[in-house]
């Protein structure tokens, strides 16, 4: 699901900096905040007196703080549903045994937590991150004592080491606040859900609307970090997102679903509450529209036009594994996924460029919330070339080694209570010549007309990489008619290497909220075999009686 | 007229009062509408009308063919307000409000011989959604309509399997109906009116309570919670019931955890509850009891482990309440004397002695007050929407009935007001006020002296003395409904030599606990209360248990099984200023609402 921009700490941070630039932040700095003052005070007695008599000291703490107040208000058909504030905090605790070389990592040591006080009571706060250590370290000297037995299983040793060394940072942004006009987002929201009466009224063909939700939710996180190694860092990021959803089905029972969302790191970013509104009875209209199409032929090969939309959706999913992981114990492997073994091999046409970027802050005049500046490892983050002449030149790395890749490049994110793991930040895919629509169009009518097909197919929007949400028939007239129920097959990293025929010139900008937020530039593409058929969900009976008028 | 009108004059009720609005003007209207139809009851009753009078009758498109009608459909909506505060390490980690409401949606299709709940199909039957918290009745009539329309075809589809399966098998042991034929009832009570919670003083009183514990460094982990709900249930069904009842509860839970040096965990907990937060004992009272908690955690911690015993015991009242209500109470709901899948320990058992002739025991869901303490298992009408019954399940020992649903049982075809759900599941039958009489009473220390003499005649070195017992499912928030185990909290060895009373750790009970029910000598002459929440299948409902303390000449005990975890290594951290177990809650308080105005 496409969620928000949270990036006001990294622009606060910047204003902070951008102030005392030629001064760095010290630790004397970080202890006016009574969080990071508890969380060293805690750091400081747990580097000098954790140690079970008899085993090893932890080589590496690292204290995580999250802090989140969020605003929600849901509504649907018309009415509140609830609406309400919410305030929790959380402390994460990584402990490591052993040595940079071969440590406890690789269990839950990686990631413990325990829930915290949400002001800021020293004694609580401490607790809270004792507690947690106790857990983390008893449970990291337990790994660390498999994993010596599990590497004297096996003759190839592993390929890298397990932790990697990386400069401190000390980066103090500003806390993220959450500042929203409560009062009018029930209102606005129960206005958009209300819209499906005139919808039923005039678009829908006879149809009945059984789902229409409109929600607004506001989320403000701050993260403190402190490590062993003297990484001190706060930052502080705010999201806010509008979301509608509706569905409805066609008489032979098809469930028909879209939703459609605004995003942003503060509200200036949503959409004009009419621009919301008007996107929400389009909406309705296309269920509508919908309702009438046709189903899709029985199956397909042949040229699909993916809308840029689409594309960011597709390339998300196919090349969000460009991260090192570490392999399995005992193999050669360098790590694990798609990209596994394809280290300066050919993963996309020639003519394909990939950065990830997460210094990129905006683009368009679109701030993207995959940006930040200091990773949720404590370092800082790096743009990285990872596709040039559309071969891998690099990987997405955290501080966690793999072959031939010995250091972080600032990519180590985490969601609020898990490990950190590589992750894309904002991924930016630039064709070297790009085509407009309609060259795009044009080219696909012809690869249609040289191959004897009648029709083609356009992707406008996706729900899920497999299933078309709105999907057009271009016959090769130029006629366009929207059509239901398909599924694509073979999107897969064999098509992306080898089937891409060309790509558009502007790049769509996809904002991801998720647990860890990322965005995606992509331009629309041309691909030359795609399978469309029909999708085959089950379809459900119509209502049993008619709703209440 | 609660429980004695006939649906029709109830509509008709409900037309006048319609009717009459249109005619006061506002300021009447308003006062009018508080004493009659509430709005909700109004707009859920018109959409179940609708839906019971179409569904399997109405002209439908072409595509959905003829479907069977229902012959039974209710609405069950519940409005909640749930003010939540909690804290942890002495001070607050959470300060909610939550405005909720929702409606469980039950439809039967078939005859109440046989039905879409029949067997294992019992939990399909309900349908949830949520609903709008502004009286907008097209979206709360659409909603319920998309809940009744899912769960209607749910229950076509179910019926078709259990007719299909009721063909294959062979014939039921117990062969009753699947839903009993009750008269609807009719009454309107007032709605719940808002929690009132001064939410400032609160947080600093939670605080207060979560400080305490930081005097006490072998205490680990602990939890303070307060939680304050005022929820009112409306209950409409195509029968005609029209129901509508209020309930308040405020509850404050302390919990408290230690770990031995050998790697035992154990746990101490302290509620209070009343029906609103006015009603809980002062601050003092309860940091007061928090810290004798405390006290007696700590001094739990250096007990002795129990050995392997099997002699005489006292369980205190409050030990007794929990263990009949866990041991006895649960094993009398009517549903588990059918199906194949019970234990069925008491089904045939009707009419013989269960307990020993002294003993009596009666479930009474119309007692809200017990020596002035509200009784948490009080209500007026069931979730089935049938009226609250005094029921005499164990009468001088004899058993004579069960705690009945609308599901009948062989024995038993009736409900008798114990069907019980929270919401989103199923009514089942459950406990509300179960109560245990004696008519063998002796004081408590002469209860004691008994023991002593008891454990001499079996020549044992001392009896045991269960203070208190804690319900499986309190402490690990997890339903067994097949187990419903006892876990000892606080046990005692009195020496028969005269040696002062022990404290040991590590008790479990062994065997079936059953046994030791027969095995009563004598009870205490005062009842003791425990109120709390009760989880089983038909999810977690508020009760209450009340007994007397009981001497019982055999129990057979066992060390539980325990962890190997150490304890921390590092002490927990503590204020500057090193405040010992003899510190004053004063400064506690105090430093609380400190730290509430930073957290401002």
């Amino acid at each position: 699901m496409k969620r928000v921009a949270w990036l006001l700490a990294v622009v606060l941070s910047m204003g902070a900096v951008g102030a005392e630039a030629e001064k760095p932040a010290t630790r004397a700095d970080a202890e006016k905040d009574p969080v990071l003052r508890a969380m060293l005070k805690e750091l400081d007695r747990s580097v000098e007196q954790l140690q079970l008599p008899g085993s090893l000291k932890p080589y590496f703490i690292q204290y995580r703080t999250e802090d989140v107040a969020s605003y929600t208000a849901r509504t649907e058909f018309g009415a509140i549903e609830g609406a309400g504030h919410a305030h929790h905090r959380v402390v994460v605790v990584t402990v490591r045994v052993g040595d940079r070389k071969a440590d406890s990592s690789g269990s839950p040591a990686d990631a413990t937590a325990e829930q915290a006080c949400v002001g800021d009571d020293e004694v609580a706060l401490r607790s809270a991150l004792w507690a947690a250590t106790d857990r983390a370290y008893k449970v990291a000297l337990a790994s660390y004592a498999q994993k010596q037995a599990a590497l004297k299983q096996v003759q190839t040793p592993p390929q890298a080491n397990d932790f990697s060394e990386e400069l401190p940072v000390i980066a103090l942004g500003a806390r993220a606040r959450l500042e929203v006009e409560h009062g009018i987002w029930p209102e606005r929201m129960m206005r958009v859900s209300g819209l499906y009466r005139a919808a039923e009224n005039k678009k829908l063909a006879g149809g009945v609307v059984d789902g229409a939700r409109a929600a607004f939710e506001a989320m403000a996180r701050t993260t403190w970090l402190v490590t062993s190694e003297g990484t001190i860092v706060r930052k502080g990021t705010t999201s806010f997102e509008e979301t509608f959803a509706a569905s409805t089905q066609a008489d032979d029972g098809m469930r028909l679903t879209r939703s459609y969302s605004s995003t942003g790191a503060s509200v200036a970013d949503l959409d004009a509450e009419e621009v919301f509104e008007k996107h929400a009875e389009e909406l309705l209209g296309s269920l509508g529209d919908l309702r009438q199409a046709p189903l899709v032929e029985e199956e397909y090969h042949g040229p699909v036009l993916l809308s840029g939309d689409a594309s960011a959706d597709t390339l998300r999913a196919l090349l969000s594994g460009v991260t090192a992981m570490r392999p399995r114990l005992g193999t050669e492997a360098r790590t694990v996924g798609a990209f596994a073994s394809s280290y300066h091999a050919r993963v996309l046409p020639d003519f394909l460029e990939v950065v990830d970027d997460p210094t990129l802050k905006s683009f368009n005049g679109k701030a993207l919330v995959g940006a930040y500046r200091v990773d949720d490892e404590g370092v800082t983050g790096e743009q990285v070339k990872l596709v040039e002449g559309g071969k891998l030149q690099g990987y997405l790395i955290g501080r966690q080694p793999v072959r031939d890749f010995p250091h972080s490049n600032g990519h180590g994110r985490a969601t609020i209570v898990g490990p950190s793991r590589p992750h894309i930040s904002v991924l930016k895919i630039t064709p070297r010549e790009g085509m407009t629509n309609e060259e795009l169009e044009k080219r696909m009518l012809e690869i249609a007309r040289d191959r004897g097909l009648d029709h083609v197919y356009i992707v406008q929007t996706l729900g899920g990489v497999q299933f078309p949400r709105l999907l057009y028939r271009v016959g090769t007239d130029g006629k366009r008619t929207l059509v239901r129920g398909a599924a694509l097959d073979d999107m897969d990293n064999r098509t992306l290497r080898s089937s891409v025929e060309a790509a558009g010139k502007d790049l769509w900008v996809a904002n991801y909220t998720d647990d860890v937020p990322t965005t995606v530039l992509a331009p629309a593409l041309l691909v030359d075999d795609v399978t469309v058929k029909r999708a085959n969900e089950k379809n459900a009976k119509l209502p049993f009686y008619p709703p209440p008028r | 007229m609660p429980g004695k009108s006939q649906p029709s004059q109830a509509r008709y009720a409900v037309r006048t009062a319609a009717f009459l609005l249109l005619a006061l003007p506002w300021s009447q209207l308003a006062a009018h509408a508080a004493e009659s139809t509430p709005p909700i009851l109004e707009a859920m009753t018109a959409e179940l009308d609708r839906a019971f009078a179409e569904l399997g009758h109405a002209a439908q498109p072409a595509a959905a063919g003829k479907q069977l009608p229902p012959y039974f459909l209710s609405y069950s909506v519940q409005d909640a307000q749930v003010v939540t505060i909690g804290a942890q390490y002495g001070a607050i980690v959470n300060s909610t409000t939550n405005r909720l409401r929702s409606a469980d949606v039950q439809v039967r299709v078939g005859s109440a011989q046989l039905d879409n709940t029949h067997g294992d199909h019992r939990g399909t039957a309900v349908h949830t959604v949520r609903l709008p918290l502004t009286e907008n009745r097209e979206a709360f009539q659409r909603l319920l309509w998309v809940a009744t329309n899912a769960g209607y075809g749910a229950a076509l589809d179910n019926y078709l399997r259990v007719k299909t399966e009721s063909e294959v098998r062979a014939k039921e042991e117990d062969s009753s109906a699947d839903f009993s034929q009750e008269k609807p009832q009719v009454h309107v009570g007032k709605p719940a009116q808002p929690v009132e919670v001064d939410r400032a003083a609160w947080e600093k009183r939670v605080a207060a309570l979560s400080r305490v514990l930081r005097e006490f460094p072998e205490v680990y982990a602990s939890q303070s919670m307060l939680s304050v709900q005022n929820t009112t249930t409306y209950y409409a069904s195509s029968e005609g019931a029209r129901i509508v009842t209020p309930y308040r509860l405020a509850n404050l839970v302390v919990i408290a955890m230690t770990r031995a040096e050998d790697g035992m965990d154990l746990i101490q907990m302290r509620t209070f509850q009343a029906e609103t937060v006015e009603g809980l004992p002062t601050q003092a009272e309860m940091e007061r009891s928090v810290r004798q908690m405390a006290v007696q955690l700590a001094a739990l911690r250096k007990a002795p482990v129990t050995e392997p015993f099997n002699g005489p015991a006292i369980l205190s009242g409050r030990a007794a309440a929990v263990f009949f209500h866990e041991v006895l109470g649960h094993r009398l709901e009517g549903q588990r004397q059918r199906g194949d899948k019970e234990g069925q320990t008491f089904t045939k058992e009707l009419g013989k002695p269960v307990l020993p002739e002294f003993l009596s025991v009666i479930d009474d869901p119309t007692q809200a007050v017990l020596d002035g303490v509200a009784l948490n298992g009080h209500y007026s009408y069931d979730s089935e929407g049938q009226p609250a019954q005094r029921v005499e399940l164990i009468d001088k020992g004899v058993l004579k009935t069960f705690l009945m649903s609308r599901m009948p049982i062989a024995s038993f075809a009736q409900s008798n007001g114990h069907g019980r759900a929270q919401a989103g599941r199923m009514p089942n039958g459950r406990q509300g006020n179960l109560m245990v009489t004696s008519t063998r009473t002796t004081t408590e220390a002469e209860l004691r002296r008994q023991l002593i003499e008891e454990a001499k005649r079996q020549g044992k070195p001392y009896g045991l003395y269960f203070e208190d017992i804690s319900s499986g499912f309190t402490l690990t928030q997890r339903a067994a409904p097949q187990a419903f185990q006892v876990i000892p909290l606080v046990v005692w060895r009195v020496y028969a030599d005269g040696r002062p009373d022990e404290l040991v750790r590590g008790v479990s009970i062994v065997g079936t606990p059953l046994a030791a029910m027969k095995k009563i000598l004598v009870t205490g002459d005062k009842p003791e209360l425990f109120n709390g929440i009760c989880g089983a299948e038909s999810g977690s409902v508020p009760v209450s248990a009340v007994a007397p303390a009981l001497l019982v000449s055999e129990m057979e005990t066992q060390r539980q099984p325990q962890g190997s975890s150490r304890p921390p290594i590092l002490p927990i951290p503590q204020d500057g200023r090193q405040t010992g177990p003899q510190g004053t809650s004063a400064s506690g308080a105090s430093a609380a609402a400190q730290q509430q105005q930073e957290a401002q």
